[in-house]
């Protein structure tokens, strides 16, 4: 079952990269899956709808569910990350505080990869962030403010 | 999701956190000085100091500091703020100290081998046993000039000159005399490398077997060469037990050793309340606190001497007097800048 939502997401992925103007091949190469099983997904063959629809009800999760239930599912940091970035309609912006110590702590438990610190600094990219919040939860001087600027379902 | 570890070697210890890089904090208990500044700097109050007082004068099997590895976040301002070298920090293994982003004190201690002259006061000084001095003393035959001969036909090998020769260059062959061979001994020799033409054998011999002459005295030092009598050496200071005290430069006759401090301060003791009790005289590492002794029976002196001269203003005196009679203030702290508001807010913090 955890295949077939994986596929659900997948078709989900590759309806958004479509869209945004990706050809199939570029939509393969990314999602890491053969081109004709892109072809099958856009075509909505070897696809079942209780997939999809599973699969479209967890990207409407709370962000952090939608996370860790797809890194659960995928069981690999970037092809969560990836396949996150893809689907969320979510867009955020995010403060860091000069009560920054630059612990790195939000860096380290960034499934999004979106931290770096510079300057001795937590500087986030909002492109990447999914708005899951649990760099702020783990944050020790509370210097993380991630506020929900879009949120397109 | 992300833990950290903690490795204990007897006194020593690291926490560590391990993910893509690894921070890990490593404190060395013999470097720590016992002043608190980590306990004080951590923004989580994972650092609790020890009870140093009785560590420094029971020598208990005890750290100075314990890190709570689960409350520690590895940001590493504890080892930013540690005036000694006790807590390093390091990220992939590189030391914070060598990162130009982290605010770092400035302090330091040099000596100039060129105008140091190796007297070794300094390495006497040196509370922290961190310096070290090499010398090389040029060969005593350099400084000297002379002649010397023993007339060994009227010498009557009596072991005068052996016995008081101050630089033991004369040596007698003594034996016993035979009816072959009724003699008292079979040669006797001067080390020229030994003698230093102070004449002394030739004014007690009894016959006047020894012809000696010393050029110094009689010419001066023409033909003595300078650069063969030099003293040559090399300083070396541990910058790991060096605490920047500035003893080295106080005590140095030449002014060879300079040192530069990171903290300025004052060091006031309440004479009314201190009860001698010798703590902060033990766990001073900068050796500014003393027992004064009187010169004459029945005067009153200081009941502890200080020469803030030596200070570096670090608080571990303050920290362990039991009947708070001493008060340090740190005025001003010198350290590099940082982007960082936080960090640099911390390190004005140290200031009291």
């Amino acid at each position: 079952m955890p295949r077939h939502i994986v596929s659900g997401l997948k078709y989900l992925a590759a309806v958004e990269l479509v869209r945004d103007g990706l050809s199939q091949k570029e939509v393969a190469k990314t999602l890491d899956v053969d081109r004709s099983t892109v072809s099958h997904y856009l075509n909505g063959r070897n696809l079942s709808w209780s997939s999809i629809e599973i699969a479209e009800t967890i990207t409407k999760m709370c962000p952090k569910d939608f996370l860790m239930l797809t890194y659960a599912l995928l069981d690999d940091k970037e092809k969560t990350r990836l396949m996150v970035k893809i689907c969320s309609k979510v867009k955020c912006d995010a403060i860091v505080k000069d009560s920054c110590i630059a612990c790195g702590i939000c860096v380290d438990t960034c499934l999004m990869r979106a931290i770096v610190l510079d300057n001795l600094k937590a500087r986030i990219d909002c492109e990447w962030c999914c708005g899951c919040l649990i760099c702020r939860d783990n944050c020790p001087t509370e210097s993380i403010e991630i506020l929900e600027v879009e949120n397109g379902y | 999701m992300v833990t950290n570890t903690k490795e204990v070697k007897a006194l020593d210890f690291d926490v560590t956190r391990s993910t893509e890089e690894e921070r890990k904090l490593s404190f060395k208990d013999d470097v720590c000085i016992g002043c608190g500044i980590c306990e004080r700097v951590c923004p989580v109050e994972a650092i609790e100091l020890g009870d140093i007082g009785a560590i420094v004068r029971t020598g208990a099997d005890e750290p100075k500091i314990c890190v709570d590895e689960h409350k520690c976040v590895l940001c590493g301002m504890c080892s930013v703020g540690c005036p000694v070298d006790a807590l390093d920090f390091t990220v992939d293994g590189e030391s914070i100290k060598d990162m130009d982003v982290y605010p770092h004190f400035v302090s330091s201690a040099e000596i100039d081998d060129d105008t140091c002259i190796y007297c070794k006061a300094c390495e006497t000084a040196c509370p922290r046993e961190a310096i070290t001095i090499a010398r090389d003393l040029p060969d005593r035959a350099k400084l000297v000039t002379g002649e010397i001969e023993i007339d060994k036909e009227t010498c009557i090998d009596c072991g005068v000159c052996e016995e008081m020769c101050p630089a033991d260059a004369i040596t007698i062959d003594h034996k016993l005399p035979t009816s072959a061979d009724p003699t008292v001994a079979s040669d006797i020799n001067v080390d020229k490398d030994k003698c230093v033409y102070c004449l002394i054998c030739r004014r007690s011999c009894p016959v006047d077997a020894i012809k000696a002459v010393c050029r110094t005295c009689s010419y001066g030092e023409y033909d003595l060469d300078p650069a063969a009598g030099e003293i040559k050496g090399s300083s070396f200071i541990d910058d790991e037990q060096c605490v920047r005290c500035g003893w080295c430069e106080e005590i140095c006759p030449v002014d060879a050793a300079k040192v530069k401090k990171a903290f300025k301060g004052e060091l006031s003791i309440d004479q009314d309340k201190c009860t001698t009790c010798g703590a902060c005289v033990d766990i001073c590492p900068c050796d500014v606190l003393s027992f004064p002794q009187p010169e004459e029976p029945g005067q009153m002196v200081e009941k502890v001497f200080k020469d803030e001269k030596y200070c570096i203003f670090c608080g571990a005196c303050q920290n362990v007097c039991p009947v708070e009679a001493i008060d340090v203030k740190r005025t001003d702290v010198d350290y590099t800048p940082t982007k960082s508001k936080s960090w640099k807010s911390k390190m004005e913090s140290l200031k009291t």
